[in-house]
């Protein structure tokens, strides 16, 4: 069940974290994968290095996602690979936490432009390559904070509430051709949150907030990324799936 | 317990199991390795049907005519189903009725039956077979329908039950955290004999496919797919959601090629 059998699929973000979970699963999937990354080439090399030793194919594509030409030329490139996507999966997110009457035109600029824009111009260059893909479809990231508020990271919140609304708009506009879904993540241990979870009193809060009593795990988040990429999956669009532990329901 | 069973293979219960969603279901975790109980309410054919088609993937069926309106017969079902199956690992609340259309005719027993029906019966359900769930570490699934999102001022019983549910997986989900997971599927219009006569009626099943992004009618495995992932191990961090599974429906208030 949920086979990706001999597709191509690019994962923005994939060298560490959710990304790499995903692009893994993928693969394990049967998926070839496109990974792509900023600045972390060795990280990025060694997915694909992994990716590899499960029998499929990768390849790396870097590109700073605020740079909307940059990513037009990763997306060409990453199409270019195999003539085709089947997927791709917006995964390349950062998170900025001042305080809000701290927060200035950096954090703004450099969160909305990674998560919001860089998601929007990531599948915007993707749709012709997807139009010549098998069963395309995307999947964008977001959080449980898209949805619920907590204190602090306001404008990545903000972000992630539009990239929602982003997801149910191109699900709309796409179809019937191209499903367009969403993940929305709890709490989960990466690097982007290391300082929160290495802090032994925040790690306790959130465990004890989350219904199942734990921490999220990037491979806890990869599964339904595989299922919403799937055949299966084929009458679902436009879904946001919260896989959080049941943080919200307390 | 059934001796003859081999130990360790997973189980699933699903009510109201003979046909459409709850037969694809069936068929689908019957394939993937599951063994497989459910209710029916009315025809033993369908339901031996579905049996036999169980046995033929090689898994076990056990399978009982009941109301799923009564808890006791809910109750016993559960009770019986894991007697002879030795384990619950997923239960699939599926059994339900629509009812007479339009919103002034609801007479007080046809709101009761609808309620009855797809709403306490997922309760009673989902209960008996807490303690063996909380065994397996298993997971509960609740059909409901994007009735329950969407104002349906022709089948408004049938629409708040169904919102019901929804409210039912999240409040369960809370209270049987961290061991069992429980979530909602909300289906959109999926060709089985409940719709029949709207399928089957040329007009209405074109207009009903000009509210589908997706531009087809839902099959009843599309819906089962998304039970067996919620039931997988792939979705062990996913509980109290709703799993809308509707080509897209639910998006907007008209659809369509807008363009």
């Amino acid at each position: 069940m949920f086979d990706l059998g001999d597709s191509v699929i690019l994962v923005t973000g994939a060298s560490r974290g959710i990304g790499r979970a995903i692009a893994l699963e993928l693969a394990r999937g049967g998926a070839d994968v496109a990974v792509h990354y900023h600045t972390a080439t060795a990280a990025a090399e060694s997915v694909a290095a992994e990716i590899r030793t499960l029998g499929r194919e990768a390849r790396t594509f870097s590109a700073d996602v605020v740079d909307r030409e940059r990513v037009q030329e990763m997306v060409r490139a990453a199409g270019e690979w195999k003539g085709r996507l089947d997927g791709l999966v917006t995964s390349a997110g950062i998170y900025r936490g001042p305080p809000f009457e701290e927060v200035g035109l950096e954090e703004w600029d450099e969160t909305l432009r990674t998560n919001l824009a860089g998601t929007f111009w990531a599948i915007q260059a993707a749709v012709p390559w997807l139009r010549r893909g098998r069963h395309p479809s995307v999947v964008t990231i977001s959080s449980v904070l898209g949805s619920h508020a907590a204190i602090g990271g306001a404008p990545y919140q903000t972000s992630k509430a539009a990239v929602e609304q982003m997801t149910r708009a191109l699900a709309l506009e796409l179809a019937p051709d191209i499903r367009v879904n969403s993940v929305a993540p709890g709490f989960v241990r990466t690097d982007i949150n290391r300082a929160a979870h290495e802090d032994p009193e925040f790690h306790r809060t959130v465990a004890r907030a989350t219904a199942l009593g734990r921490w999220g795990e990037p491979e806890d988040i990869a599964p339904a990324v595989r299922y919403l990429l799937s055949r299966e999956a084929d009458w679902v669009t436009g879904l946001v799936l919260g896989i959080d532990g049941g943080i919200p329901l307390r | 317990m059934n001796p003859e069973r081999a130990v360790g293979s997973k189980v699933v219960l699903i009510t109201g199991g003979s046909r459409g969603i709850g037969r694809a279901t069936a068929l689908l975790f019957a394939r993937e390795g599951y063994d497989v109980a459910f209710s029916f309410h009315r025809g033993t054919d369908p339901a031996r049907a579905t049996a036999h088609a169980i046995e033929a993937c090689g898994r076990h069926a056990f399978y009982r005519p009941i109301d799923a309106a009564r808890a006791d017969e809910t109750a016993a079902f559960v009770t019986d189903a894991r007697d002879e199956l030795g384990r619950i690992d997923a239960v699939v609340a599926n059994a339900g009725i629509t009812g007479s259309l339009g919103w002034e005719g609801v007479s007080p027993e046809e709101w009761r039956s609808i309620f009855a029906t797809n709403l306490e019966g997922q309760y009673f359900a989902v209960r008996a077979a807490v303690p063996d769930l909380k065994r397996t570490r298993g997971a509960a699934i609740l059909v409901a329908s994007i009735a329950g999102l969407t104002a349906q001022p022709e089948e408004v019983a049938y629409a708040a039950a169904k919102a019901g549910t929804i409210s039912l997986a999240r409040s369960l989900a809370l209270a049987l955290a961290p061991e069992v997971r429980v979530n909602a599927i909300a289906p959109g219009w999926v060709r089985t004999d409940m719709t029949a006569g709207l399928y089957d009626e040329p007009q209405a099943r074109a207009a009903i496919v000009r509210g589908i992004p997706r531009g087809r009618w839902g099959e009843p495995e599309d819906v089962a797919a998304a039970a067996l992932f919620l039931a997988s191990d792939g979705a062990r961090f996913v509980t109290g959601e709703t799993l809308v599974v509707d080509g897209g429906n639910s998006l907007s208030w008209r659809i369509g090629r807008q363009r």
